[in-house]
Protein backbone atom coordinates (compact mmCIF):
# COMPACT_ATOMS: atom_id res chain seq x y z
CA UNK A 1 0.00 0.00 0.00
CA UNK A 2 2.34 2.58 -1.47
CA UNK A 3 1.93 6.53 -2.52
CA UNK A 4 2.37 7.39 -6.02
CA UNK A 5 3.46 11.01 -7.87
CA UNK A 6 1.33 10.03 -10.65
CA UNK A 7 -0.99 7.32 -12.05
CA UNK A 8 1.86 7.02 -15.02
CA UNK A 9 4.34 5.82 -11.67
CA UNK A 10 2.16 3.29 -10.72
CA UNK A 11 1.84 1.75 -14.29
CA UNK A 12 5.85 2.13 -14.56
CA UNK A 13 6.27 0.72 -11.40
CA UNK A 14 3.69 -1.82 -12.41
CA UNK A 15 5.50 -2.96 -15.69
CA UNK A 16 9.01 -3.13 -13.98
CA UNK A 17 8.32 -5.71 -11.44
CA UNK A 18 5.04 -8.14 -14.13
CA UNK A 19 2.96 -7.43 -11.49
CA UNK A 20 -0.93 -6.05 -12.53
CA UNK A 21 -1.56 -2.44 -12.13
CA UNK A 22 -4.56 -2.37 -9.18
CA UNK A 23 -7.56 0.37 -8.96
CA UNK A 24 -5.93 4.19 -8.52
CA UNK A 25 -7.70 5.58 -5.71
CA UNK A 26 -7.08 9.40 -4.90
CA UNK A 27 -5.60 11.33 -1.68
CA UNK A 28 -9.76 12.08 -1.37
CA UNK A 29 -10.47 8.55 -1.33
CA UNK A 30 -7.64 7.14 0.71
CA UNK A 31 -9.05 9.76 3.48
CA UNK A 32 -12.32 8.38 3.38
CA UNK A 33 -10.62 4.72 3.73
CA UNK A 34 -8.45 6.22 7.08
CA UNK A 35 -11.62 7.77 8.65
CA UNK A 36 -13.31 4.59 8.07
CA UNK A 37 -10.51 2.21 9.81
CA UNK A 38 -9.45 4.49 12.23
CA UNK A 39 -11.49 7.29 13.70
CA UNK A 40 -12.72 5.41 16.54
CA UNK A 41 -9.67 2.97 16.45
CA UNK A 42 -8.63 4.76 20.36
CA UNK A 43 -12.13 4.15 21.56
CA UNK A 44 -13.10 1.07 23.97
CA UNK A 45 -15.80 0.59 21.41
CA UNK A 46 -13.44 0.64 18.65
CA UNK A 47 -13.62 -2.90 15.80
CA UNK A 48 -12.28 -3.31 12.05
CA UNK A 49 -15.26 -3.52 9.85
CA UNK A 50 -16.70 -6.56 8.75
CA UNK A 51 -16.40 -7.88 5.36
CA UNK A 52 -20.41 -6.91 4.56
CA UNK A 53 -19.40 -3.99 6.08
CA UNK A 54 -15.92 -3.47 4.29
CA UNK A 55 -17.67 -3.72 0.91
CA UNK A 56 -20.30 -1.05 1.59
CA UNK A 57 -17.43 1.29 2.84
CA UNK A 58 -15.40 0.52 -0.93
CA UNK A 59 -18.48 1.10 -1.92
CA UNK A 60 -19.51 4.43 -0.88
CA UNK A 61 -15.87 6.04 -1.77
CA UNK A 62 -16.45 4.32 -5.20
CA UNK A 63 -14.68 1.62 -4.82
CA UNK A 64 -15.98 -1.66 -6.22
CA UNK A 65 -15.49 -4.89 -7.98
CA UNK A 66 -13.68 -7.88 -7.22
CA UNK A 67 -10.24 -6.47 -5.97
CA UNK A 68 -12.03 -4.64 -2.91
CA UNK A 69 -14.21 -8.10 -2.05
CA UNK A 70 -12.49 -9.38 1.57
CA UNK A 71 -14.52 -12.66 0.55
CA UNK A 72 -13.47 -12.51 -3.67
CA UNK A 73 -10.92 -15.70 -4.45
CA UNK A 74 -9.15 -12.87 -6.54
CA UNK B 1 -3.86 -17.66 33.51
CA UNK B 2 -5.60 -20.63 30.90
CA UNK B 3 -5.79 -18.27 27.82
CA UNK B 4 -9.52 -19.10 27.54
CA UNK B 5 -11.74 -16.56 25.67
CA UNK B 6 -13.87 -16.25 28.65
CA UNK B 7 -15.08 -12.38 30.20
CA UNK B 8 -11.87 -12.18 32.02
CA UNK B 9 -10.20 -12.52 29.09
CA UNK B 10 -12.24 -10.45 26.92
CA UNK B 11 -11.47 -7.73 29.73
CA UNK B 12 -8.13 -8.36 29.53
CA UNK B 13 -7.47 -7.94 25.91
CA UNK B 14 -9.89 -4.76 25.97
CA UNK B 15 -7.34 -3.31 28.46
CA UNK B 16 -4.40 -4.45 26.82
CA UNK B 17 -5.94 -3.37 23.01
CA UNK B 18 -6.46 0.29 25.20
CA UNK B 19 -3.53 0.39 26.63
CA UNK B 20 -1.24 -0.57 23.84
CA UNK B 21 -3.08 2.15 21.61
CA UNK B 22 -2.45 4.97 23.89
CA UNK B 23 1.01 4.47 24.36
CA UNK B 24 1.55 4.33 20.50
CA UNK B 25 -0.79 7.32 20.38
CA UNK B 26 0.93 9.21 23.45
CA UNK B 27 4.78 8.17 22.42
CA UNK B 28 4.69 6.94 18.58
CA UNK B 29 6.61 3.94 20.00
CA UNK B 30 5.39 0.82 20.53
CA UNK B 31 5.34 -0.40 24.27
CA UNK B 32 7.34 -3.47 26.05
CA UNK B 33 4.99 -6.39 27.38
CA UNK B 34 6.27 -4.70 30.72
CA UNK B 35 4.91 -1.44 30.54
CA UNK B 36 1.20 -2.87 29.63
CA UNK B 37 1.30 -5.52 32.43
CA UNK B 38 2.13 -2.48 34.52
CA UNK B 39 -0.42 -0.40 32.80
CA UNK B 40 -3.16 -2.97 33.20
CA UNK B 41 -2.00 -4.83 36.63
CA UNK B 42 -1.63 -8.30 35.12
CA UNK B 43 1.31 -10.24 34.53
CA UNK B 44 3.84 -10.35 31.39
CA UNK B 45 2.38 -13.61 30.64
CA UNK B 46 -1.18 -13.28 30.91
CA UNK B 47 0.00 -9.67 28.88
CA UNK B 48 1.30 -11.97 26.07
CA UNK B 49 -1.57 -14.23 25.69
CA UNK B 50 -3.25 -11.22 25.46
CA UNK B 51 -1.13 -10.08 23.00
CA UNK B 52 -2.11 -13.81 21.04
CA UNK B 53 -6.10 -13.05 21.33
CA UNK B 54 -5.62 -9.66 20.09
CA UNK B 55 -3.48 -10.96 16.80
CA UNK B 56 -6.21 -14.24 16.13
CA UNK B 57 -8.81 -11.11 16.30
CA UNK B 58 -6.66 -8.96 13.60
CA UNK B 59 -5.86 -6.39 15.96
CA UNK B 60 -2.59 -6.36 16.39
CA UNK B 61 0.42 -7.88 14.20
CA UNK B 62 3.27 -9.47 17.02
CA UNK B 63 6.85 -10.19 15.67
CA UNK B 64 8.01 -13.94 16.08
CA UNK B 65 8.86 -13.93 19.65
CA UNK B 66 5.42 -13.42 20.61
CA UNK B 67 5.93 -10.61 22.77
CA UNK B 68 6.97 -7.48 20.94
CA UNK B 69 4.28 -5.47 18.51
CA UNK B 70 5.36 -5.49 14.61
CA UNK B 71 1.42 -3.77 14.23
CA UNK B 72 -1.16 -1.57 16.38
CA UNK B 73 -2.41 -0.30 13.18
CA UNK B 74 -2.26 2.20 11.91
CA UNK B 75 0.74 2.54 13.47
CA UNK B 76 3.91 0.35 13.11
CA UNK B 77 6.15 -0.31 16.23
CA UNK B 78 8.87 -0.51 13.47
CA UNK B 79 10.68 2.60 11.56
CA UNK B 80 9.02 3.31 8.37
CA UNK B 81 9.60 5.14 4.99
CA UNK B 82 5.89 6.71 6.22
CA UNK B 83 6.68 9.01 9.17
CA UNK B 84 3.18 11.57 10.62
CA UNK B 85 4.49 14.27 12.88
CA UNK B 86 1.77 15.89 15.37
CA UNK B 87 2.01 17.85 18.22
CA UNK B 88 5.53 17.09 19.41
CA UNK B 89 4.97 12.76 18.63
CA UNK B 90 6.78 11.35 15.73
CA UNK B 91 5.11 8.30 14.24
CA UNK B 92 5.82 5.70 11.72
CA UNK B 93 2.95 4.39 9.91
CA UNK B 94 2.56 0.67 8.10
CA UNK B 95 1.75 2.11 4.85
CA UNK B 96 0.29 4.51 2.74
CA UNK B 97 -3.29 4.09 3.82
CA UNK B 98 -1.94 4.20 7.82
CA UNK B 99 -0.01 7.29 7.44
CA UNK B 100 -3.27 8.95 6.90
CA UNK B 101 -4.87 6.94 9.59
CA UNK B 102 -3.13 8.08 12.07
CA UNK B 103 -4.37 12.12 11.88
CA UNK B 104 -7.60 9.59 11.71
CA UNK B 105 -7.00 8.06 14.47
CA UNK B 106 -5.58 11.19 16.33
CA UNK B 107 -8.26 13.70 15.50
CA UNK B 108 -5.62 15.82 15.22
CA UNK B 109 -3.73 17.92 12.44
CA UNK B 110 -0.83 16.40 10.86
CA UNK B 111 2.00 16.53 8.27
CA UNK B 112 2.79 12.92 6.50
CA UNK B 113 6.14 12.51 5.21
CA UNK B 114 6.31 9.60 2.27
CA UNK B 115 7.33 8.73 -1.03
CA UNK B 116 6.94 7.87 -4.63
CA UNK B 117 7.72 4.22 -4.98
CA UNK B 118 8.75 4.52 -8.07
CA UNK B 119 10.85 8.27 -8.39
CA UNK B 120 11.31 8.24 -4.95
CA UNK B 121 10.24 12.29 -5.14
CA UNK B 122 9.35 13.53 -1.36
CA UNK B 123 5.85 13.52 -0.25
CA UNK B 124 4.65 16.41 1.77
CA UNK B 125 0.97 15.85 3.06
CA UNK B 126 -0.54 18.53 5.55
CA UNK B 127 -3.71 16.81 6.98
CA UNK B 128 -6.18 18.90 9.27
CA UNK B 129 -8.46 17.58 10.97
CA UNK B 130 -10.88 17.67 7.74
CA UNK B 131 -8.71 15.50 5.97
CA UNK B 132 -5.96 16.76 3.14
CA UNK B 133 -6.06 19.66 1.24
CA UNK B 134 -6.02 19.05 -2.45
CA UNK B 135 -3.35 17.00 -4.08
CA UNK B 136 -2.88 14.92 -7.55
CA UNK B 137 -1.20 11.96 -5.63
CA UNK B 138 -2.32 8.87 -5.50
CA UNK B 139 -2.80 5.18 -3.68
CA UNK B 140 -1.96 2.26 -5.03
CA UNK B 141 -2.64 -1.58 -3.62
CA UNK B 142 -1.14 -4.19 -5.06
CA UNK B 143 -2.61 -7.28 -3.47
CA UNK B 144 -6.18 -7.75 -3.39
CA UNK B 145 -8.43 -7.12 -0.23
CA UNK B 146 -9.46 -10.67 0.29
CA UNK B 147 -5.54 -11.07 1.25
CA UNK B 148 -4.32 -8.12 2.70
CA UNK B 149 -4.31 -10.18 6.37
CA UNK B 150 -2.17 -13.01 4.13
CA UNK B 151 1.03 -11.27 4.47
CA UNK B 152 0.05 -7.50 6.08
CA UNK B 153 4.16 -6.74 6.01
CA UNK B 154 3.86 -7.36 2.69
CA UNK B 155 0.67 -5.95 2.15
Amino acid sequence: MLFFRSEARVIEWCSDRQVPVRPIVTIEQLWGLALAWYATRLAPESRRPQPGEMVKIFAGLGLSGEFWDPESRL
Amino acid sequence: MSGGIGPASADLDLEVKLAVYRHFAATGTRPSADQIAGEVGADVAGVVEAYARLRAQRVLLLEADGASIRMAPPFSGVPTQHVVESGAVRYFANCAWDALGIPAALGMPATVRSRCEQSFESLRLDVGVDGPGRSDWVFHCLVPAARWWEDLVFT
